[in-house]
């Protein structure tokens, strides 16, 4: 019970103690002791007024209060001589609040110290008087009853209403437990928006319908996109990233991730861009959470650089094809013009014959130099005309010009598709460099064997070999170690290697041999790869 | 007595043009290569070498070099393909009397041999 309903109820009694002694035989005159009693009974409340909480609301403290209020009241009808009159009421008053306020235990002796008070003014006021008197017998007991049943039902009250605010309190504490977590998840979901919108890298996520549920900044700044135009639609409605879905939806339908893809998507100014992508597939506990993450870079600004350096690299390519055609000719040019400036003053017809020739290798060696830049430069848009090459024919009719001796092995028919001259040139140029290697001698090895997809032509000599330092450059173009090299050779081989999306493997071991191995696509697997 | 001259020119063309040039007034030697022109150089006695620069496995400039550390007097020309300012070649005035650059002007070249060495 809060201390100031007590204090309300306890002047309650206050007043009716007083109204007692004013409507008593003695009745309520100044500085008589029922006046002094009065006085002290006031102010006793007026003190409790100011005793702090704390300590007003121990139940000792309460217990005594109790206590002096039985003494105070047995004093008022000890006074006013007013069991007769039926006062003694009063005292179920007192047990009434104390039980109010104190429990069981509390009030019982609240009870019984006023049955004793009762008991002894009774006796005070009949000297005479029996214990069995039914004036003590009946109202004694009642008093402990009243007591009891008030006390209990006070607890009870009591304990209800401490229970009701117990659960109050729980509530609100829920309540703010709720919110608290509420706002946490905002301030998380927040802080992960947060981060993935700083990853300087597209972040899209997509359920495995196609439906768009993140997309960061990065993503939207390739795409062209807003978020609010995106989330929540579905990433097949959005023509330029067809590509883009075609790899998630295999990611998701496979379970595997896709790591670093180049594709090309198209964004909403149609501008076509280069991104690398990685797709990790999702697998949610419920089916609207599976479905997939994909990282991806823009690669534009990085092939761009890519093209410069490309350009660049043409640049210095023709710097130094400049320079080495420069060079390279005017050795012949010295020749023709030498020559032909000694014809002036010859009549000898055996000088003239051989200054003539002489003329002529020098035009042959410009026109084989021009024939190699020109292999060389020759972009592979040029068309061609394509026809079924048959390798071993081929090859033998090269060896066959070359006067040298050649085993060539194979029990099949190895058949590739392409242009004849081209693929002419490519082994012209390996069994040239074999033969020259083997210094004309020795014995040049060719065989044909297959794997699924190519034919492979493996040209062994047993010529000097190549160095570990020169292996490096072997595809260097104007790299040579000839005394007579255009150092195009095998630039041209591995260019027409490419072109038709083939394969060259040279190894060798100085002074044992060197063995070539071309991998040419077979004609069923060529298909669109010219 | 007929002056000897040393041709040094990996190009076998060009050493016939120089023999069938200079030969109705010197006596001309030939060396494919730069080890070739040190071993005649040992065994003979010269009177003028014409070299050029871009051999294979000893440079023209390192022969120079080599002729010189045995041989201060004996006049050098050099007959290459290169450009001087082109190609960044360097070469010690004092080594070299002459600087030809292919293709030649072949009355100039003996104009410049017989200014060095007479006929």
């Amino acid at each position: 019970m809060k201390k100031n309903v007590l204090l309300y109820l306890r002047f309650v009694l206050i007043l009716t103690t007083i109204l007692v002694i004013t409507y008593s035989k003695r009745g309520l005159s100044l500085f008589e002791p029922g006046y002094a009693i009065a006085l002290l009974y006031f102010f006793s409340n007026v003190f409790l007024y100011y005793v702090s909480k704390r300590i007003f609301m121990k139940s000792l403290v309460q217990f005594c209060i109790f206590l002096f209020d039985v003494l105070i009241l047995s004093a008022v009808i000890y006074y006013v001589q007013g069991l007769a009159a039926d006062f003694y009421l009063i005292y179920f008053l007192v047990i009434l609040v104390a039980s109010l306020s104190q429990n069981i235990a509390g009030s019982i002796p609240i009870a019984i110290v006023a049955s004793i008070m009762y008991g002894w003014l009774t006796y005070q006021s009949n000297p005479g008087m029996s214990f069995f008197d039914p004036a003590i017998l009946i109202r004694i007991p009642f008093l402990i009853i009243i007591a009891l049943i008030s006390s209990y039902w006070s607890q009870s009250t009591r304990r209800a209403s401490q229970e009701k605010e117990e659960l109050e309190r729980f509530n609100r504490e829920l309540k703010k437990e709720v919110d608290r977590v509420a706002t946490e998840e905002i301030e998380l979901r927040q802080y992960s928006e947060k981060i993935i919108n700083n990853v300087p890298s597209g972040v899209i996520a997509v359920r495995h319908d196609g439906l768009i549920t993140t997309l960061n900044r990065e993503a939207e700044r390739v795409f062209g996109l807003k978020g609010d135009e995106t989330l929540g639609c579905s990433i097949q409605e959005i023509a330029g990233l067809h590509a883009l879905w075609q790899k998630m939806e295999q990611s998701i339908m496979s379970n595997t991730p896709v790591t670093r893809v180049e594709i090309s998507i198209r964004n909403k100014h149609n501008e076509v861009i280069p991104i690398g992508l990685s797709i990790s597939p999702i697998t949610g506990p419920r089916d609207r959470f599976s479905g997939c993450v994909t990282i991806f870079k823009d690669l534009s600004e990085l092939k761009a650089l890519e093209e410069k350096l490309r350009h660049a690299e043409r640049l210095s390519y023709l710097g130094k094809m400049a320079s080495w055609v420069a060079h390279e000719i005017r050795n012949p040019l010295t020749s023709i013009d030498g020559f032909a400036q000694l014809l002036e003053n010859t009549e000898e017809k055996e000088k003239i014959k051989l200054f003539s020739s002489e003329i002529q290798k020098g035009t042959k060696r410009i026109t084989y130099i021009i024939d190699d830049i020109l292999a060389f430069a020759r972009t592979k848009r040029q068309e061609k005309k394509l026809t079924d090459i048959n390798l071993k024919s081929l090859i033998e009719s090269i060896v066959a010009e070359m006067n040298i001796d050649t085993q060539i092995a194979s029990d099949n028919s190895p058949i590739v598709r392409g242009e004849i001259e081209s693929i002419r040139r490519l082994f012209v140029n390996l069994i040239d460099n074999s033969i020259e290697a083997m210094n004309e001698k020795g014995k040049l090895r060719i065989r044909f064997s297959a794997n699924k997809h190519y034919w492979i032509t493996e040209i062994v000599d047993n010529g000097v070999g190549i160095s570990k330092d020169n292996m490096k450059n072997l595809f260097t173009p104007f790299f040579t170690t000839k005394e007579r090299g255009t150092g195009l050779g095998l630039a041209i081989v591995k260019k027409i290697v490419d072109e038709y999306k083939g394969k060259i493997k040279i190894t060798s071991e100085v002074d044992k041999g060197t063995t070539c191995r071309v991998y040419l696509l077979k004609k069923s697997d060529q298909k669109g790869s010219k | 007595m007929t002056k000897r001259i040393l041709v040094c020119d990996d190009e076998e063309s060009i050493r016939l043009l120089m023999s069938e040039a200079l030969k109705d007034n010197y006596d001309v030697v030939e060396a494919a290569d730069g080890s070739e022109a040190l071993q005649v150089l040992d065994r003979e006695n010269l009177d003028l070498i014409i070299i050029d620069i871009k051999m294979p496995h000893i440079h023209g400039l390192e022969v120079i070099e080599r002729i010189r550390e045995t041989n201060k007097i004996v006049p050098i020309l050099i007959c290459s393909a290169y450009r001087l300012m082109e190609d960044d070649i360097v070469v010690k005035t004092s080594d070299v009397a002459a600087f030809f650059t292919k293709p030649l002007d072949m009355r100039a070249l003996k104009m410049k041999v017989s200014e060095l060495i007479g006929t």
